[in-house]
């Protein structure tokens, strides 16, 4: 491995570090404060294209330390699609099946990606008629697999797992932390299963107390593959609120509206998720209006082109003869 | 604290563990998602699909007692085992199993409390892929309970007279009609809003967070107090495809021991299509 060079001897060898991070770019004509430095990290230079990759390869490692995973005994896993594509793709490349338990609503485009990745699909109905109680119908079914199949089966469990904390503990915060060289005042982030924002924050309050940790949360009834809202968050085990300072709720449209803003002003092919947390970061930075930022984009634009095409359906004309 | 009226129609997960594989007592799973039973469920229980197995196929209605006679008895059921229904979405469907049990005349029939969700969160209980099967049985329906359904004229007459209290166990929204049935349901309607006269109560008021059944002095505040559903008339529940108003039917009649309380299994998806009905919104 030699990332002067950018060589490498197999895939996993690209996962970011602190020596190796993935890259920050500033955000310029879309900062309305010039006193105020604002970043995006960029997580869809990670292997499999997403932040997921962190947590999914901490989760695989540790499975696999144990003995937990063997030929003939591989890993179902409930995901929104991110943590999947990633899963399935480590999974296969070291030799073990994956099983995607998904809900229906997540966009085509990741339905396919997790097929090409090699996992085997279960589509599940998951807004039936939300209530306590009953649980998240991914979680259940995933469950139900890893318990009646123990023999095939073991599952990492994303919402759950310590290792999706201690990756972000270990490399995204460390990235960070060298990357601002300590000046980093606001993290902002958004909310799923809560891995990036407990460990990255963890670890930069255990540098800086003082750093701000903004999270933002499209509104209820949201159409944002990967997101929670707060009133969904009861199915992570890893949302600390005692990490977060504010939490703010945006309207889930402007999640499409800015992640086109970003790619046709900052060149930055964003996902609808890094639409929203940059809106979350804009109406911090004009309150705050002094600052180092980071934001953390989960992943780029191009596994949402159905979705953009529904919220902004201009997308679509012109695209015909 | 007051007890349920009729406490016994309830087992609890560890009840269910302790009677595995004793003769007499059959396990039955009736689940939203048909694949969830698939997937794993409690060892020896059987499997029932509640689209393919409990809708008699070319009419839309519930399996006829011939049907539903061959469809108990050959699945091993005999009339005096103890019937034990759980499954997914809280036990909305096996409810309505349950609901069918009662409508063909099954003495003994059960709910697993808290159902599929609760058991598969209890470390000490198994699941498996293994499918279940017993020697078939002729199976013979000591009678049916008609009065335990709803039809159309009778909800409409009492829609009209308010002789009767209606109870919409939908969510809010569908109450309401913002939406018409909650999101990703093929079965629909024509109009969003509810059956003039309905008092909105969900379902899922009734159920604590681990998905099992609130206690009598709750679901009495909720229903008796605050919804103000008069205990000394009659009641007929209704959602969407009667699923979910099962699930409220066996509160209001079992646990709460109203008197003549009926399931409109027609339901959201043919009131709201009907012509020359009127609605609410």
């Amino acid at each position: 491995m030699n990332h002067a060079t950018r060589v490498y001897d197999n895939v996993f060898e690209m996962m970011p570090t602190e020596q190796n991070p993935t890259p920050m770019v500033r955000i310029h004509r879309l900062n309305p404060s010039p006193d105020f430095a604002l970043y995006a990290k960029l997580e869809w230079f990670n292997p499999m294209g997403s932040v997921k990759d962190r947590a999914a390869w901490a989760m695989l490692s540790d499975l696999e330390q144990r003995g937990e995973l063997r030929p003939g005994r591989g890993i179902v896993e409930p995901t929104s699609g991110n943590t999947g594509i990633s899963l399935a793709a480590m999974a296969r490349v070291r030799g073990y099946q994956m099983r995607a338990v998904v809900p229906n609503k997540i966009p085509l485009e990741k339905k396919i990606l997790l097929k090409i990745a090699g996992a085997d699909l279960d589509v599940v109905n998951d807004e039936l008629c939300p209530s306590p109680g009953m649980g998240d119908g991914s979680i259940n079914l995933a469950k139900t697999h890893a318990k009646a199949s123990r023999d095939k089966y073991v599952l990492p469990n994303q919402y759950e797992n310590e290792q999706n904390v201690l990756a972000h503990l270990r490399t995204t915060g460390p990235e960070i932390w060298r990357q601002t060289e300590g000046t980093i005042t606001h993290l902002f982030v958004s909310l799923g299963t809560c891995g990036t924002v407990t460990g990255t924050g963890k670890f930069l309050r255990s540098k800086k107390p003082n750093v701000k940790v903004i999270a933002v949360q499209p509104t209820e009834g949201h159409d944002v593959p990967g997101l929670r809202n707060v009133r969904q968050l009861e199915v992570s085990k890893l949302f600390d609120a005692s990490l977060i300072d504010e939490i703010l709720e945006i309207d889930y449209e402007l999640a499409y509206s800015r992640a086109l803003d970003l790619f046709q002003t900052e060149g930055l092919r964003a996902g609808p998720s890094s639409g929203l947390i940059y809106e979350g970061a804009r109406r911090i930075i004009e309150r705050d209006r002094k600052g180092v930022g980071v934001m953390i984009f989960p992943d780029d634009v191009f596994k949402y082109t159905a979705n953009m095409v529904k919220h902004i359906p201009s997308l679509a004309a012109g695209t015909t003869v | 604290m007051a007890a349920y009226t009729q406490p016994e129609v309830l087992v609890d997960t560890d009840w269910v563990k302790q009677s595995l594989g004793k003769p007499g007592i059959k396990i039955v799973e009736i689940d939203v998602d048909t694949k969830a039973y698939d997937a794993g469920h409690i060892k020896g229980a059987i499997g029932f699909n509640w689209q393919t197995q409990l809708q008699d196929q070319v009419n839309r209605d519930i399996i006829s007692k011939e049907a539903f006679e061959k469809l108990v008895g050959g699945a091993g059921i005999a009339a005096q085992d103890t019937v034990i229904l759980y499954g997914d979405n809280n036990n909305w469907f096996a409810a309505y199993g349950f609901w069918l049990f009662k409508i063909y005349g099954h003495k003994d029939v059960r709910l697993m409390n808290g159902g599929r969700v609760k058991w598969l969160n209890e470390s000490d209980k198994e699941l498996t892929t293994e499918k279940s099967s017993y020697p078939p049985v002729t199976y013979k329906a000591a009678e049916v309970h008609n009065e335990l359904r709803a039809l159309v004229p009778e909800v409409s007459q009492i829609s009209k007279s308010r002789s009767a209290n209606l109870v919409d166990v939908r969510s809010p929204d569908e109450f309401t009609g913002k939406v018409i049935a909650p999101p990703g349901m093929s079965e629909t309607a024509q109009r969003g809003g509810h059956i003039p006269g309905a008092k909105s109560v969900p379902w899922s008021t009734a159920v604590n967070p681990d998905g099992t059944f609130k206690s009598a002095d709750d679901l009495k505040k909720i229903y008796l107090e605050q919804a103000r559903v008069d205990p000394n008339k009659g009641t007929i529940a209704y959602c969407r495809i009667g699923e979910r108003s099962s699930h409220t039917w066996f509160v209001l009649a079992y646990l709460l021991g109203l008197k003549n309380v009926k399931n409109y299994d027609g339901s959201w998806t043919e009131y709201g299509n009907l012509i020359g009905f009127p609605i609410e919104k």
